[in-house]
């Protein structure tokens, strides 16, 4: 197993260099010129010839690509037009952040999906419906309509959650160990702050995990319905154990394969989906400085955006594959 | 059964524990000196020797102090951190003593050599700020508290410069604290952290959540009433609009004109408006549309009022000629155009235009863009001329400025400091051509020798008359449409005091001169 897992990791670099080299010829053929956005409405020809200098955009494309595998090879993702610092700060930064909330909104996902689904396969027509109309509900509405719609309701009407942001903006969060507040709360057991922070964390969570709650309800309930049908669920239930049992212990053990892989698929889009998500509710994640860079042509930065989410999206792929053989233990890696 | 009712219970519980005791904890309306404005994104940096963006100027301006500042809500400057200033006869060397006993935030002396080196470091940076001071040769540090300026040229409007954010005064020891062989002017550490002698320094910057600016105790002028300013990244206008109903922000930046128009009438809600220097226009290219009688007949084409009335309801005002209204060198008899299609077609018709299609272009930039555009299309065609529109994206479009690859677009302008000079030179002015102002491509000898003559002179008297001279012929011309000056509104909470609205400092807030109640 750890062979095979050393080999998919081996196997991820040459993704990510396509990555690197795709990206970098779209965003640097896309036409504007990044220095005219830093130097301001009205810089001369020459003021602009020297910012551009500095910023090394003077130099051919190819030149400027080995530039960066170089600094990439070095761990450096090069510096931001935008911000003047290094974009791997940046994303060092607001990457906590991210990852907090798609993991809160995955978790949210995949717990309330399966129980969705579970429900929907056992219980009757009725609650087939009901969870069905959830589903579909879920999938076809737009995040930032979830979005808005839960401020006006939560944080305008009701005044029950806070609409935007990540934390008390009066207070001051706990100490960064992870950069995860939740982890950080629950390390410096502060629990005011980790309440706090559940409190900021529900609505966006929500959010982007509505989508994602409702494939992976629709996945358990398929492959629960399939499963309900086989005999080996029929020998347990004829042993005489209870239905409780049958469902939790027995089937939906093997309905989870499937939706395992959706779900695995689904953090990769979330981590770089949750851009919506972050600019409506203020969630100082990476989404929002992607959408701020690309607004600027600043390359290195979008790049570095594209290469971390790319890297997490083939991890968890990786992760998901081990997953599998803890799941059905007939599957073995070797 | 067993099922439901389990998780019936536990979402119970966790209800309780996130909900409980929430009226209190989500709408915390700040204490009384604390203002707290929301605006829509990080600043990109906050070093006055690289920043050219209002948005970085709101968070730094009052973190630094300036050789001269702007008086209250007007172009006019007077000394801040000079005491007094003379300028030699032929208007080249320009000297200025300083205050005695200031200091900057961390208790280094304030001196000319302070000022000398904020001067060498803008210029060796070479960003845009450096712009603004255009015939500046060197800075020279007489004696700690006397410092010349020297100029290669005289420059009419150099006394306004120096209140311009880029003229902020910076720590030089901090400067050099921070210098590396590969960073010698520090610009790592300035794009994050202040280093002045201002009212305030900036605490904290948690991107994408917060800023936080606190009041500079060393500092040598009066206390202001506020000992903190947080400036809170929310994205979303929605969102401003709902946390600034509940006064959970004192200021909300971002807010659109159907969001200002319904929270208007809340009570604890203050919009301010003011005419502003915000100046919409639209760049005829001279080089494909040479024919000044057909760069009339568009300008007769326009129904301004129309425009002014739908587009930016009722909140603008309609230009007379290139410098707005409230700046120095305004001509309030300047000649205006008038909406007449009648006298277009005439003039289209001398011109011998031959009906082609001309190419309007705008971008998303500016969320009444595309109706402002749609709606001079509309015009346009009434009187006869067939336009398409061609919308980019901002880096795009401002790319086809520079180039010149349009026959009209959609332009905005405001000026960096308080003079006709930022309009008339920059955009009528031949050694301009593109994006570093005459997006027209104008081209006029007389009209540059006149405002070449006026950016040069010091005689103010002569300089207003030279401009005037020009304005006649670039109005005539017609080298732009000259649409309107946009009012601008700031929605506020009503408790909010002392706010003042300065046309120079656009979407900054003067925070030493702001209380609440």
């Amino acid at each position: 197993m750890w062979a095979y897992a050393l080999r998919r990791l081996l196997a991820v670099v040459p993704t990510l260099f396509g990555v690197t080299l795709v990206t970098f010829f779209i965003s640097a053929s896309i036409p504007g010129d990044p220095a005219v956005l830093v130097v301001g409405q009205r810089a001369s020809p020459e003021t602009l010839e020297r910012v551009r200098h500095e910023m090394g955009l003077d130099r051919p494309l190819p030149v400027r690509y080995l530039g960066y595998l170089r600094g990439l090879a070095r761990g450096e993702l090069g510096r931001s037009l935008r911000t003047q610092r290094p974009v791997a700060g940046d994303l060092r930064e607001r990457f906590p952040a991210t990852l907090e909330l798609t993991a809160a909104a995955m978790a949210f996902a995949a717990v309330a999906g399966t129980l969705l689904g579970t429900i929907a396969a056992v219980r009757g027509r009725l609650w087939d419906t009901l969870t069905r109309m959830v589903a579909v509900a879920g999938i076809s509405t737009p995040v930032f309509w979830w979005g808005l719609l839960l401020v006006l309701l939560f944080y305008r009407q009701l005044g029950w959650l806070p609409a935007q942001g990540r934390f008390d903006p009066f207070l001051d969060p706990p100490p960064a160990y992870t950069g995860l507040h939740l982890i950080d709360a629950l390390l410096s057991r502060d629990w005011q702050a980790l309440v706090i922070a559940s409190r900021y964390l529900v609505l966006p969570a929500f959010t982007l995990g509505s989508v994602q709650l409702a494939l992976v309800a629709r996945m358990i309930r398929t492959g629960m319905l399939e499963v309900l049908r086989e005999e080996f669920v029929r020998t347990a239930r004829a042993k005489g154990l209870t239905e409780r049992v049958v469902v939790f212990r027995h089937a939906l053990r093997n309905a989870t394969i499937p939706a395992l892989t959706a779900v695995g698929l689904a953090f990769g889009e979330l981590l770089g989906g949750a851009v919506l998500t972050e600019t409506i509710f203020g969630w100082p994640g990476m989404g929002k400085y992607a959408v701020d860079s690309i607004g600027s042509l600043d390359y290195p930065a979008i790049l570095g955006f594209t290469l971390v989410v790319g890297a997490g999206f083939a991890l968890i792929n990786l992760a998901v594959d081990l997953l599998y053989a803890v799941v059905d233990p007939r599957i073995r890696y070797g | 059964m067993k099922l439901c009712r389990a998780v019936v219970v536990w979402i119970c519980l966790l209800a309780a524990v996130l909900f409980g005791g929430t009226a209190a904890a989500v709408a915390q309306q700040p204490p009384r000196d604390v203002l707290v404005v929301a605006t829509s994104a990080d600043p990109q940096t906050v070093d006055p020797g690289w920043e050219m963006d209002n948005h970085a100027w709101m968070v730094f301006y009052y973190a630094y102090d300036r050789l001269m500042a702007y008086k209250g809500g007007t172009t006019g400057v007077e000394p801040q951190l000079a005491e007094s200033y003379s300028v030699s006869p032929d208007g080249t060397v320009w000297t200025f003593k300083l205050r005695p006993g200031v200091k900057f935030a961390d208790g280094t002396p304030l001196d000319a050599e302070a000022v000398r080196f904020t001067f060498e470091r803008l210029k060796a940076i070479g960003a845009g700020p450096s712009e603004v001071f255009p015939t500046l040769d060197r800075v020279e540090a007489v004696d700690p508290l006397t410092v010349r300026f020297i100029l290669t040229r005289p420059f009419g409007p150099f006394l306004s410069t120096l209140a311009h954010p880029g003229a902020s005064i910076v720590n030089p020891r901090a400067v050099q604290a921070r210098a590396t062989q590969e960073d010698p002017w520090a610009k790592r550490y300035l794009a994050e952290n202040t280093a002045g002698s201002g009212p305030f320094v900036l605490r904290e910057w948690r991107k994408g959540e917060r800023l936080v600016l606190e009041a500079n105790p060393a500092y040598w002028g009066p206390k202001p009433a506020l000992s903190r300013v947080l400036i809170r990244i929310v994205p979303e206008s929605n969102t401003q609009r709902l946390l600034l109903e509940r006064g959970e922000v004192d200021i909300a930046e971002s807010l659109t004109p159907d969001q200002i128009a319904q929270i208007e009438s809340q009570p604890g809600v203050r919009i301010e408006r003011h005419p502003s220097f915000f100046v919409q226009y639209v760049y005829i290219n001279n080089r494909k549309i040479a024919d000044p009688r057909m760069r009339q007949a568009l300008a007769y084409a326009v129904d301004y009022a129309g425009i002014i009335a739908t587009v930016e309801r009722g909140l603008a005002v309609q230009m007379r000629g290139p410098i707005p209204k409230g700046m120095t060198g305004h001509d309030p008899a300047a000649f205006q155009y008038t909406h007449d299609p009648q006298r277009a077609r005439t003039l289209l018709q001398q011109a011998g235009y031959d009906g082609r299609e001309l190419r309007l272009l705008f971008a998303d930039r500016f969320p009444w863009w595309p109706a402002l555009a749609q709606y001079l299309q509309a015009n346009f065609s009434a009187a006869g001329v067939r336009v398409k529109l061609e919308q980019y994206a901002w880096a795009t479009l401002r790319q086809k400025y520079q180039e010149g690859d349009f026959d009209l677009a959609l332009g905005i302008w405001t000026p960096d400091f308080a003079d006709p000079y930022m309009f008339m030179n920059f955009w009528f002015d031949s050694s301009n051509w593109g994006l570093a102002g005459n997006r027209a491509f104008y081209s006029n000898p007389k009209v540059d020798e006149l405002v070449r003559h006026a950016a040069a002179s010091t005689d103010q008297a002569e300089r207003l008359r030279l401009y005037a001279e020009a304005q006649r012929t670039v109005i005539e011309e017609s080298p732009y449409l000259y649409l309107y000056q946009k009012t601008l509104q700031i929605p506020m909470r009503a408790r909010v005091k002392g706010y003042v609205f300065n046309p120079m400092l656009v979407d900054m807030y003067n925070f030493p001169g702001i209380s609440k109640d």
